[in-house]
């Protein structure tokens, strides 16, 4: 039997060189710029992309307006519900009530005409089975989710519903939450990531309501229990439901289940809520958050990009693939893999109703600052000045096409693709063209994008770190200082 | 550099399966050691195109030597920059780029690596692994690289959050055996001081057949995922056996107690440990149980009474051990604005005293049981959740049936178990205490 033995260094430079050397020559097998990874392609790879077929749901019109969705799995016995409540989030709070949406979902679970608070977390909680009520402070929909084992759905569904249809909003539950909430607004100002975040997207949006990414203390303690009891009664009515089901359950006993708990859950007649997008970017800036104490620099670059129903939302998908989705994208592997300067660089997309953003983060050391968002810059830049080679293209469109027989595992991410269809009115085959769509993607399309939606003209920077940095950044463009607290202090 | 494939026929094998365990919702699986000692266990699941692999070594931040903290962590980013066969990066790029999922995670007591893919790729992925159980492409450069993006892991997770010193100054102060004393990330100090011959001497000893588990859970053919199996790790020899881990702890006799300053956090903190014996252990079961009725969800004692009715925190949490070894049962909480620690603290103590001394719902049990036969079922609903409890009971306590039956052990605790393990670990001389203070950071 051989001897395990470790591979020299000396051998693993010579194979390093070797393929830098044959990259050279043209046509090169196109390898990701780095000599961080080296493919050496003796591993045996099946080139065959699985043909999956989505499962799809059954599905009906409620006689109230709501739709029903249920997709049956019965491999564990779980069931998992969504109720989404279109008109009833963030996106539509009163203009001087910013977060008014989000307290009235949390504060929906605690009591009803039926059980206090401590009832309703003693029945859930002996079941072991979960219900919340939450919305995004953006988002147009609120959503009450719920997860039991199949035995307990029955009893659990009736508690959502009593949820959805009878809470009280006890006055002294709601000052108990705004003394909870207020630390944990305190708390997360401690949080470098989330003064990165918040930053990122005052700038990106400014007065849209994806402005915000949490409560903030004059909304809350001015808030008062006759809100969100207008809020609730307004905005939770079934219009634009969606009621979706997965897991161990029949479409039979789902329409029971939802006869008898939600039977008295009657027509509002209000018009859909519908999303505008945000108002175009400013000149681009440099904001940088002075945090002192802070051994790492947080860095975010991006910019507003696309809504989900954009034309071009398959390419700008595979651009986002090519610099920075995942391990294999170009800033995870130029500046973790290559130059060490962070445990992760990725970039990502967000597109819904309304015109989202891209954007590309990181975090270092602060002593790299500046070779790290150099570096990142360059990746933004040569993603629009040189096309994507081929095979490099290949890769990223076989990983996202391959990638989607793994979202069959869950029966949620399943039904959660359906509901998607109808949240934005897409063709019902659309998932099934999707391999198609992403195929067809070329070259060419990634670099228009890149050149369309990340010109330098367009691209906001964001910088938390420590107040010595404010310095060096000014070579990158104008630059405004910031405390932790958002208060602008310099620049 | 070439070597070629030397293929092994097994001589002998111990192939055990659990036909009996075809009661429905039960995990049924085959546990089989090939003559290198691999433990090599397989559970098919067809209701999707997809498999998990993990790999399962029997190391962890205990096995680390003095002056090499955080080096079985190190150890594992080691092991994506290439191997014979593998060029570095080249793992998680095939992985990724063919639509799996991939990553690699290090604790106290094991380092797990798992790959999730689409079911055609179960020739890739026991490839990989194969080639880096068999031999390791180590460079300075590569430790150096990675030693970088690790010590970036430690500035994110520790040094630049608030609380991140907390963790370790707890664990430095609770426990006197050395290997369960650091953490897990480890100073920068020692990740400095590794060297590539540390990484060397660390695979020979730890990345042996005989020192891990593979399982595969998924939409394979166990038959024939075991003659792959065979056909990809038959020719990696064994190692001797590693050190054994010292898992004693001498008993505590007194209160300790500590204040840490934390310039980034903005309220006070407080963590409480008991010491306990390690998870599984027969009181463990009462333990864990105990952790449930103080802490989980809104209905728990801290919860209702601390959170809810005094107002003294946001969130007062509870758990009981996970490790092999001594174990520790920890309580922690922020205080709420304007409210004092001391007053925290003392009401944690009450709740504690209630349960040792009042009587315990019949409904505080149950739900309990049933939380934990619900985790029993999300152990089951993905092939990498599978197979991740599969190799945890089978590498800890040789049992991976434990993830059919833990949940009935569980079930079978009574609340006069609750309160007398209560009694016995959650006293004044058994505790460590630190607190954690805001202080602002200076300007420069």
């Amino acid at each position: 039997m051989t001897k395990r033995h470790l591979v020299s260094g000396l051998a693993a430079f010579a194979a390093a060189g070797m393929i830098g050397a044959a990259q050279q020559a043209p046509p090169a097998p196109a390898q990701p710029a780095s000599k961080a990874v080296v493919i050496k392609g003796r591993a045996p790879v099946s080139n065959e992309i699985l043909k999956v077929t989505l499962p799809r749901p059954h599905e009906a019109d409620l006689p109230n307006g709501a739709h029903l969705m249920v997709l049956e799995d019965h491999r564990v016995p779980q069931i998992v519900f969504q109720i989404v409540i279109g008109g009833a989030g963030g996106y539509v709070d009163p203009a001087d009530s910013p977060g008014l949406a989000s307290i009235t979902a949390t504060m929906m679970r605690e009591g009803t005409s039926a059980k206090n608070t401590a009832q309703i977390s003693e029945q859930l909680e002996r079941l072991a089975s979960t219900v919340t009520v939450a919305t995004g402070l953006a988002s147009l929909d609120a959503t009450i989710s719920g997860s039991t084992l199949t035995e307990n759905f029955g009893e659990t569904f009736k508690l959502a519903a009593d949820l959805l249809l009878n809470p009280t909003f006890p006055d002294e539950e709601l000052q108990r939450y705004k003394q909870r909430t207020r630390s944990g607004l305190v708390q997360q100002r401690a949080n470098a990531g989330f003064l990165a975040s918040e930053m990122f997207s005052r700038v990106i949006y400014s007065t849209h309501p994806a402005s915000r990414v949490s409560l903030t203390l004059p909304v809350l303690d001015k808030v008062t229990r006759a809100q969100l009891v207008d809020f609730h009664h307004a905005r939770y009515v079934p219009d634009h439901a969606i009621i979706a089901i997965s897991g161990d359950i029949t479409m039979a006993a789902a329409r029971s289940a939802i006869d008898s708990a939600l039977g008295t859950w009657k027509k509002g007649n209000t018009p859909a809520a519908t999303a505008q997008d945000p108002p175009p970017l400013g000149v681009p800036r440099i904001y940088f958050v002075a945090r002192p104490g802070s051994v790492q620099t947080n860095i975010i670059v991006g910019t507003q990009a696309i809504d989900r129903l954009a034309p071009d939302y398959d390419r700008v998908q595979v651009m986002n693939e090519v610099i920075g989705a995942g391990p294999t994208g170009r800033l995870f592997v130029i500046l973790r893999e290559e130059k060490g300067y962070t445990y992760g660089a990725y970039s990502g997309l967000t597109a819904t109703r309304f015109r989202g953003n891209w954007s590309a983060n990181t975090e270092v050391r602060t002593e790299v600052t500046d070779d790290a968002l150099r570096d990142l810059l360059a990746e933004v830049k040569r993603l629009r000045d040189e096309p994507v080679p081929d095979k490099e293209l290949q890769d990223k469109k076989r990983g996202l096409i391959s990638r989607f027989a793994l979202s069959l595992e869950s029966p949620q991410t399943v039904l959660q693709n359906h509901v998607s269809l109808r949240t934005y009115k897409l063709p019902v085959d659309y998932w099934d063209k999707y391999p198609e769509r992403v195929s067809a993607v070329t070259q060419a399309d990634v670099q228009a994008a890149a050149k369309k939606y990340l010109d330098p003209s367009r691209l906001q920077i964001v910088i938390v770190g420590d107040p010595k940095i404010g310095d060096l950044l000014k070579k990158y463009g104008t630059v405004e200082t910031y405390d932790v607290d958002g208060k602008r202090i310099g620049g | 550099m070439s070597r070629s494939f030397r293929w092994l026929v097994a001589a002998a094998v111990m192939v055990v399966f659990h036909p009996l365990l075809a009661a429905p919702g039960q995990v049924q699986f085959s546990d089989t050691k090939l003559a290198n000692g691999l433990r090599v266990i397989i559970s098919e699941d067809h209701n999707a195109p997809v498999f998990s692999l993990t790999v399962t070594y029997n190391v962890g931040s205990r096995d680390e030597r003095p002056g090499r903290t955080g080096f079985a962590h190190l150890f594992e980013h080691m092991m994506f920059k290439g191997s014979e066969q593998v060029g570095p990066g080249e793992h998680f790029t095939l992985i990724f780029d063919n639509g799996g999922d991939m990553n690699g995670t290090t604790n106290v007591e094991r380092t797990l690596y798992y790959e999730t893919l689409p079911a055609n790729q179960l020739d890739l992925a026991l490839f990989l692994e194969a080639d880096r159980m068999w031999s390791l492409d180590i460079t300075k450069e590569n430790l150096d690289n990675q030693r970088n993006a690790v010590q970036e892991e430690r500035r994110l997770g520790v040094d630049n959050q608030p609380y991140g010193k907390t963790f370790e100054a707890v664990d430095r102060l609770a426990y006197r055996n050395p290997a369960y004393k650091h953490s897990v990330i480890g100073s920068m100090e020692d990740l400095n001081a590794a060297s590539v011959d540390d990484v060397k001497g660390f695979f020979r000893t730890y990345y042996a057949p005989n020192n891990a588990v593979l399982a595969v859970v998924g939409d394979v053919k166990t038959a024939d995922c075991l003659a792959k199996i065979r056909k990809y790790f038959d020719r990696i020899p064994s190692q001797p056996a590693p050190p054994k881990v010292d898992e004693t702890e001498p008993p505590q006799t007194q209160e300790q107690r500590l204040t840490i300053d934390d310039a980034l956090a903005r309220l006070p903190r407080i963590d409480i440990v008991y010491h306990t014996p390690p998870a599984l252990a027969p009181d463990d079961d009462g333990l864990t149980v105990l952790a449930g009725v103080l802490s989980s969800g809104r209905s728990s004692r801290f919860y209702e009474s601390i959170v809810r009715q005094q107002q003294l925190s946001a969130n007062v949490s509870a758990s009981s051990t996970g490790n092999r070894g001594p174990g520790l049962f920890r309580v922690a909480a922020t205080v709420l604005s304007g409210k004092s620690v001391e007053d925290l603290e003392k009401a944690i103590y009450a709740e504690i005293e209630k349960v040792k001394n009042g009587p315990i719902a019949d409904w505080e049990i149950e739900k309990t049981r049933n939380n934990y036969r619900r985790t029993m079922v999300n152990n089951t609903a993905t092939s990498l959740s599978r197979a991740v409890s599969l190799s945890r009971y089978a590498l800890f306590w040789n049992d991976p049936n434990l993830i059919n039956t833990y949940a009935d052990r569980i079930g079978a605790v009574k609340a006069a178990e609750v309160q007398r393990v209560a009694k016995k670990y959650l006293v004044p001389e058994n505790r460590t205490v630190v607190i954690t203070m805001p202080k602002a950071a200076s300007h420069d």
